[in-house]
């Protein structure tokens, strides 16, 4: 007998379904919170410190440059078994959705670090030059100046880090983590239920397209055209 | 140093890289600039304009030599203590460098918010300043909506927002046509002239220093070669450089094409005359029948900088040898006389 999708049994998907969902929204949201943050500090360093920068310092970058370098290749599957002590020593455990993040948080913070590193790049040296002259301090060049130059790209480049952050926080059921991806794999695949692994790609679609639109939207607003 | 030195540059060497690969930007450059003067630099593209002027605002250090502005010695300070020079330094660029991510008036008031003033202040401060640079119903754009010359006058009056006591010219007016640019001189004179304020500018215009500067240094290969008032080095120029910009600006001396056409409807001898005072040649050319000789401009024509005239006028003297010499003779009293032959 095929089962369809009308014949799903809604009083036990619904609710796993939507704890499915709040599970990935919490990992994704606190993994873009902490990696957006920090990621955004180390890629700053790799612009700013780099040859010719506000704050060159070859040392600095140089060290920088290496550790971003030897992390963002590491496949994250890969990532969460590596990670695991350090996971425990930090988090208190090594599975579960909180110890998701903490591997999500290392792979986005490095992630992001390049994105940032790469739009700041592309800003007029000169509009720095200018606000150099003008006696502006090197935060404040920072803050008021780069950040803001380059503020259209950035949010399209956040965009993308967030809907990668989803793709990661669909493994997080290997370390007995919650989430979509989890549902589609437990609920679905295990069982021999193709349309309730549909279902979680339906929601999966869904929720990518949203975030995309948002970021797009907000980049077309800052970027005016 | 007199007090009146805002800037001096002492025995000033930059050098980039090391070694072999070393390249000497700028050559010990020794320069003052007083008070209230427009004093401009030019030299063709690589001569090390650019760095020099960046020592001014402590944006490029010196390799050797000491360059002092304000009283400070800017060359010897830290980059943390540079802003505050910085705030009384005004700077404008070729490329206009405006903040994209801010409107006109956020860029204007952008270096009043760096200098600390408060918002009713800045906003009336960017006011004024939109005003002066004819910008007032731009205030709210952004800088791609702008004309190039549109952007540089929002460049000036953000360099002059925090009422610095010097503006830098950076090749304000080569990414400009002809129209804008003379648009863009007649801000830097008046904000000069209106606000006393000191401009050093380097261009590779001459246009540029025939209208604005008093006093001109002309930079060849990292050296200063020459330095003087506008009128003295653009009538008499002597280094090789030097020469070589004034000709290509004035285009006042006949090429050998010109020659060779002259030559086909008028006879005598060809001379071109460098004009410092048109009075006085104009007496001599006046005394050409008493002479027994007859003359004819066939070439050149007068050009006015801020502060006098000079030019290249190319005449044909046709007469009696011995009259046409002591005729020439006396044209050299009045200017600098060259025969042009071909």
């Amino acid at each position: 007998m095929i089962e369809t999708y009308r014949d799903l049994d809604w009083s036990y998907y619904g609710p796993e379904l939507l704890g499915a969902i709040g599970d990935t929204i919490y990992m994704v949201a606190w993994a873009f919170v902490f990696g957006g943050i920090i990621g955004l500090v180390i890629g700053l360093a790799l612009y700013t410190t780099r040859a010719g920068g506000l704050l060159a310092n070859r040392p600095v970058w140089l060290l920088t440059n290496f550790v971003v370098n030897l992390i963002r290749p590491i496949p994250f599957v890969i990532l969460i078994a590596a990670l695991q002590p350090v996971t425990i020593a930090v988090i208190g455990s090594g599975i579960g959705n909180d110890a998701v993040v903490f591997v999500m948080i290392w792979a986005s913070t490095f992630a992001i670090a390049r994105i940032v590193e790469q739009n700041l790049v592309s800003i007029d040296p000169g509009v720095i030059e200018a606000a150099r002259a003008m006696g502006a301090s090197r935060t404040r060049i920072i803050l008021t100046v780069m950040l803001p130059e380059a503020l259209g790209p950035l949010i399209l480049g956040y965009t993308f880090v967030i809907i990668a952050l989803t793709d990661m926080s669909a493994l997080a059921g290997i370390i007995g983590g919650g989430g979509i991806g989890n549902f589609a794999i437990v609920e679905g695949y295990n069982r021999f239920r193709p349309e309730v692994t549909w279902l979680a790609v339906a929601v999966v679609i869904v929720f990518v397209q949203s975030l995309q639109m948002v970021g797009n939207w907000a980049a077309k607003k800052v970027l005016r055209r | 140093m007199s007090s009146d030195h805002l800037i001096e540059f002492k025995e000033v060497t930059r050098t980039f890289g090391s070694g072999e690969r070393a390249v000497t930007a700028v050559d010990r450059v020794s320069l003052h600039v007083d008070r209230g003067e427009v004093f401009g630099i030019i030299g063709f593209s690589g001569a090390g304009k650019s760095t020099l002027i960046r020592m001014i605002n402590g944006l490029e250090k010196p390799t050797s030599g000491s360059v002092t502005v304000l009283g400070q010695e800017i060359s010897a300070m830290r980059e943390s203590r540079l802003p505050k020079v910085r705030s009384r330094i005004g700077m404008v660029f070729q490329q206009f460098n405006l903040f994209h991510s801010r409107t006109v008036s956020g860029n204007v008031a952008y270096p009043l918010k760096v200098a600390g003033w408060s918002k009713a202040r800045r906003r009336e401060r960017v006011a004024e300043l939109l005003e002066f640079v004819g910008l007032a119903e731009k205030a709210g754009q952004h800088p791609e909506e702008l004309s190039g010359g549109q952007k540089q006058r929002v460049g000036i009056a953000r360099a002059l927002a925090a009422e610095p006591d010097i503006l830098l010219a950076d090749e304000s007016t080569s990414a400009l046509d002809p129209n804008t640019t003379g648009e863009v001189l007649r801000l830097l004179r008046r904000a000069n002239e209106e606000f006393g304020i000191t401009i050093v500018a380097i261009t590779h215009e001459m246009e540029v220093i025939r209208a604005i500067a008093d006093r001109v240094a002309v930079m060849d290969r990292g050296r200063i070669v020459e330095t003087g008032r506008v009128y003295d080095i653009f009538s008499n120029p002597r280094e090789s450089a030097e020469a070589g910009f004034v000709e290509s600006a004035l285009k006042d001396r006949p090429s050998a094409e010109d020659v060779q056409r002259i030559r086909e409807t008028v006879g005598g001898r060809l001379v071109t005359v460098s004009l410092q005072d048109s009075g006085a040649v104009s007496t001599v050319l006046g005394s050409a029948s008493a002479h027994g000789v007859t003359f004819e401009i066939v070439h050149g024509g007068m050009n006015t900088t801020k502060n006098a005239s000079y030019g290249l006028l190319t005449v044909a003297v046709d007469g009696a040898d011995a009259a046409v010499d002591a005729f020439i003779a006396e044209l050299s009293s009045a200017g600098r006389v060259q025969e042009v032959h071909g």
